[in-house]
């Protein structure tokens, strides 16, 4: 008698579990098949290229390790593209942390709201605006005779007109600048989301014990933002190993290969070389980099990151 | 007369708060500091903005102009003139609304199925899509190319539409608010008879406003502003989009004029500037919290 009613149930709910699982498997789907299709099939035949020379008009050849030897020994110019990639990321890593911790900084006060709306939305509207547009914009501020930097440096005293895009002293200090000058915004508000989620018990305890403004940023201040500082790190080097569309456009790389950048070389390898064997390896070493730094970031963490 | 508690607390909140209380010169100086700042961001949009309105031959002159000389609206004529600036507008919408409204459907079904529903395989699953995040775009440049050539989509929109009808990011943002959402009014809904799709359509879209919004804007501007893309698959000027519509105007050693170029990044810009002021909340949460960059 009891066996019949527990039964039933047992069987239904098996029937409709693998229902569920039917349909969820129909509701992953699109993301599953475009993710096969665009993200782990370039990857492997990213691999699969790197073996190969390949021009796309003839049919590729194997060629072993021939683009690994390349890579590590026989490229006399990746060292130096590598060498401006890291330099510029740093650069324009440290500018704009430095720079965005000191106008959160600023902006974590108490001040009219129209002033604050008005800061917030001038700093941050250059952020949604593409890297494209931007670079163009800069080009022609840059302009050696006729832009308005060389002018109004020239009101503040500096005698030389400045080659902005054309000295390779100069060019990576413009990349740099239009850089700083889109993404800085970004990192003050990340950074004043960071400040604002620092409890006010910390600063109160601190003013009765008569510590100074300095010593309350040190000790109190600093710490608590390392949690925000490692995030903006961990993107940022993803992203600024990557920078394309500026130099692109500002100085197509040059002088020589004064701002030429890593993701720039694998796009010329690949689009106006047409050695897509090469530019598979080239992206490759792009993504071991990024990877090995992420996870150093990650493991130093643990030594100076608090959380509250 | 106030009590002896009063007393205390008001000896108490006194130090502190003249201590709390800005100092006024010091609080000057960090509008001055904030003040230089903006100008220096700002200024290169009126600039921008008095080369696309004023006359084209007093756009690009020494000293710089800051107000738009005789407005007018020629610079717009002669962007159009120069290059079919109407279709790169065109494209450009078609494709950042296709990539929004796609993402938007493959995330939130993907999410809803990680969030609520049992299956083999959903933890792995979740964690390699997860893991591809890692992978910066850039680096599959060259075989995604060879697979778009390989099935003929070179030179389409659709080369730019598929692959970014999917994101790994979109599904782990979707999947973290769906889970916020409390699981009894599914239950209820359940015991009524409904089935898993209307629970989703029903239940759970509704309720997911903010978030949907979010991903939707984050997706938009990005594909509004994207650069690499267009400038590796398309090759036919009518089929071209934007952002390298204007580089064609600058021309490749910038021989092209401003006032026409700032007309065109006028009209670039402005899209995304009005997106901007009307969801400038959502977009400044969304970018904090979620750390993408466009």
């Amino acid at each position: 008698m009891q066996a019949v009613p527990t039964a039933a149930p047992a069987a239904s709910y098996n029937i409709l579990k693998r229902r569920e699982a039917m349909i969820a498997y129909l509701f992953i789907a699109p993301t599953l098949i475009g993710f096969l299709v665009f993200v782990v099939g370039p990857m492997l035949i990213g691999i699969g290229i790197s073996f190969y020379k390949w021009n796309l008009l003839t049919p590729p050849v194997f060629v072993g390790l021939d683009n690994y030897t390349r890579l590590f020994s026989g490229d006399p110019r990746l060292g130096t593209i590598y060498g401006t990639t890291v330099r510029l990321a740093l650069l324009v890593i440290t500018c704009n942390v430095g720079l965005g911790l000191f106008f959160a900084i600023l902006l974590d006060r108490k001040m009219p709201d129209l002033l604050r709306n008005f800061f917030r939305l001038s700093y941050f509207f250059p952020f949604v605006v593409s890297g494209a547009a931007v670079a163009i914009i800069w080009t022609f501020l840059f302009n050696k005779d006729l832009g308005p930097l060389n002018y109004y440096l020239r009101l503040l005293g500096v005698s030389e007109r400045i080659n902005w895009l054309l000295s390779s002293t100069w060019s990576p200090v413009a990349i740099i600048i239009t850089d700083v000058w889109k993404n800085v915004g970004f990192y003050v508000l990340v950074f004043l989301g960071g400040l604002q989620g620092i409890s006010r018990d910390y600063y109160e305890a601190a003013e009765v014990d008569g510590a100074t403004g300095w010593q309350q940023f040190r000790s109190i201040t600093l710490p608590l933002l390392t949690p925000t500082i490692l995030f903006l790190l961990v993107i940022s080097v993803i992203g600024a190993l990557q920078i394309f569309d500026q130099p692109n456009i500002l100085t197509q790389g040059g002088p020589g290969d004064a701002t030429r950048t890593i993701v720039m070389y694998i796009y010329e390898q690949g689009f106006k070389f047409f050695d897509m064997g090469y530019a598979s390896t080239l992206a490759l070493s792009l993504f071991v980099i990024i990877l090995i730094l992420t996870i150093i970031q990650f493991r130093l963490s643990r030594r100076w990151v608090f959380y509250q | 007369m106030s009590t002896l508690a009063e007393q205390r607390t008001a000896a108490l909140n006194t130090p502190a708060q003249r201590i709390r209380k800005p100092f006024p010169l010091r609080q000057l100086v960090a509008y001055l500091i904030l003040g230089i700042g903006s100008v220096f961001l700002v200024a290169p949009f009126v600039w921008i903005l008095q080369a696309a309105f004023g006359e084209t031959s007093k756009a690009f002159v020494i000293p710089p102009l800051w107000l738009p000389v005789n407005p007018s609206l020629d610079n717009f004529v002669s962007a159009f003139e120069q290059v079919p600036f109407h279709l790169f507008t065109w494209n450009t919408l078609k494709i950042a609304v296709a990539v929004t409204a796609g993402q938007l459907i493959t995330c939130s079904l993907a999410a809803y199925a990680f969030a609520r529903l049992q299956f083999r395989g959903k933890n792995v699953l979740f964690f390699l899509l997860l893991s591809s995040l890692m992978i910066p775009s850039q680096v599959t440049l060259v075989p995604t190319f060879i697979i778009m050539r390989q099935l003929g989509l070179y030179n389409t929109h659709a080369s730019l539409i598929l692959p970014a009808l999917i994101s790994p990011f979109g599904v782990f943002l979707l999947r973290q608010y769906f889970l916020t959402i409390p699981a009894e009014l599914e239950d209820a809904a359940r015991v009524d008879g409904a089935s898993v799709f209307t629970i989703y359509w029903r239940i759970i879209l509704p309720l997911s406003g903010p978030v949907l919004t979010t991903l939707a804007i984050l997706t938009f501007v990005a594909q509004w502003n994207s650069y690499i893309g267009p400038l590796i698959y398309i090759n036919k000027i009518e089929l071209q989009v934007i952002t390298v519509g204007l580089t064609l105007m600058r021309g490749r050693f910038g021989e092209g004029a401003l006032g026409p170029i700032a007309a065109g990044l006028f009209m670039a810009v402005v899209p995304v500037l009005i997106v901007f002021l009307l969801l400038q909340r959502y977009i400044i949460k969304s970018v904090v919290t979620t750390g993408i960059k466009t």
